[in-house]
């Protein structure tokens, strides 16, 4: 028998009709899922491919903007340069070319010249942040950070810092205090690196807690960052209702070593909340405060465990000596191992040039007590 | 003409470090990680007057790339350079320690980057 197409397309058509209805739906679900299918894998292939034509053209584009960084500005001799921002003059002239007029050409001008940026420091890199300008290529971060897309601002914000131009407090303060996080974080590392006089001051404002690796970001920014004029921490330590800020405030007040900061460090040891109270605790003995340790042994039989610990790390660090009985006591009698290890750890500590309570006690303690004395002896054990 | 190795896997780092160094008429070779330094390091004979190599890069680090240079015969005398973002007094030391002639912080300088080669090629050998 021999079948058209037409009569073959008939034939099917003419069994969907007489099929039964739940036949003739799973019929079309079929066609549609194989149809939905077919259009994603169409979808796919095409964003694919436009985006290895972009790929592409922005590695042809970035080649072109190398060889004209490199012939205008890094090719030029710093010594003959006779003003700033000559050089970035000359090179501006040699960059009014197509590519660079449309939105996309300007984008992969800006990402680049960021790039050389960050890797070239000197006159030369003053001369990229010219070029930038010189361009008006700033015009378009300022226009990405008015747009509404969060992504858009970001970007905006780390062009802009990376680039040190300056943005007004009433644009990019609100956006320190987002709700969406990475914008928040980015704006916070913006307005640190870009406010000279205050570079603080969202402190004040921060209502939204500042996550652990946004602090991680802030402090090497704050610690890389040349000129920057840091503020006495205490103001946020007493008065700032973001626990956050709190804590991050007690770790800067470590790492500047700030003396000052010290009666406000002293007051959080009476707050409600033991976590920042712990922190506090570490703050007074990172900066061995020995005027803190009457204190501290005061307090401590009222403290929870991780206070408790913090004391008696504290007390090894500050490592006075006026309180080793006091933590011979903790390790003889303490129940919690975390208690007498640290204990341990501080009564070797404070002995750095006496081992005789150290052999004393090597003497009389327990089985498990001597091992804990040995592993804390052991020097490439930190705590 | 003096023949300079360079190991770095950032790419305009490298493109910067080889325009400023083929300016100065060096002869650059560039690869980006230290499994190709050492295939180019054999395959050359070890035939180079300097290396300079990052130290945060994939499959070996600058340290490990440096302690195996010196630890080769052909290697002990090639000047090294090392180059990072990450210039901590602890990682200066430990690359002066395992034998590097000299160590430039990024971002870098143009002139100081060529000063410092001219310096650590005019060595004797030592």
């Amino acid at each position: 028998m021999n079948f058209s197409p037409l009569e073959f397309l008939e034939s099917i058509f003419f069994e969907f009709r007489y099929a039964p209805l739940i036949i003739q739906i799973a019929i079309i679900f079929v066609f549609v899922a194989i149809g939905m299918t077919l259009l994603a894998y169409a979808s796919i292939l095409r964003r694919r491919f436009r985006g290895y034509r972009r790929d592409k053209k922005i590695v042809r584009l970035n080649d072109q903007i190398d060889d004209l960084l490199i012939e205008n500005v890094l090719s030029q001799d710093p010594e003959a340069v006779e003003t700033p921002g000559q050089t970035a003059e000359a090179a501006a002239a040699a960059f009014q070319l197509a590519p660079f007029g449309t939105r996309w050409g300007r984008q992969v001008l800006i990402d680049r010249l960021i790039n050389y940026r960050n890797n070239v420091r000197g006159t030369m890199g003053d001369e990229i942040r010219t070029l930038y300008l010189l361009l008006e290529l700033d015009k378009d971060s300022f226009k990405k950070l008015k747009s509404r897309k969060w992504n858009r601002k970001v970007r905006a914000l780390n062009e802009l810092s990376s680039m040190e131009i300056g943005v007004a407090d009433v644009i990019i303060l609100p956006l320190t205090n987002s709700r969406n996080r990475e914008l928040r974080a980015a704006a916070r590392q913006a307005y640190i690196k870009l406010s000279k006089n205050e570079p603080f001051k969202f402190f004040d404002l921060a209502t939204e807690p500042l996550l652990q690796w946004d602090q991680v970001e802030l402090f090497r920014i704050i610690t890389t960052t040349s000129h920057i004029a840091i503020p006495n921490f205490a103001q946020w330590i007493t008065y700032s209702t973001n626990k956050s800020v709190v804590s991050f405030c007690l770790k800067l007040v470590i790492h500047y070593h700030q003396l000052k900061a010290i009666p406000a460090v002293m007051k959080l040891l009476d707050t409600k909340d033991h976590l920042l109270r712990a922190e506090a605790i570490n703050c007074l003995g990172k900066m061995k405060m020995a005027d803190a340790e009457e204190k501290l042994v005061y307090i401590y039989n009222n403290q929870p465990l991780d206070c408790q610990i913090e004391i008696l790390k504290a007390l090894g660090r500050i490592g006075s000596g006026k309180y080793t009985e006091f933590l011979r006591q903790e390790f003889m009698l303490s129940t919690d191992f975390e208690l007498r290890k640290n204990a341990a750890k501080s009564i070797i500590n404070t002995q750095a040039g006496d081992s005789s309570i150290v052999d004393e006690l090597m003497a009389t303690a327990s089985p498990e007590n001597k091992l804990i004395l040995k592993h804390c002896m052991n020097p490439l054990i930190k705590f | 003409m003096s023949k300079i190795l360079l190991i770095e896997d950032d790419e305009v780092m490298a493109t910067i470090v080889k325009r400023i160094l083929q300016k100065a008429e060096y002869q650059i070779d560039h690869v980006r990680n230290g499994k190709e330094a050492f295939e180019i390091l054999e395959t050359s004979g070890f035939g180079f007057d300097l290396i300079i190599t990052d130290i945060m890069m994939p499959y070996a680090n600058g340290f490990e790339i440096l302690s195996r240079v010196r630890n080769l015969p052909d290697g002990r005398q090639i000047p090294v350079i090392l180059l990072s973002n990450a210039g901590n007094e602890d990682m200066v030391k430990e690359g002066l320690q395992l034998g590097a002639n000299d160590f430039l912080k990024k971002p870098v300088l143009p002139a100081e980057l060529l000063m410092r080669i001219r310096r650590v090629l005019t060595r004797e050998p030592g």
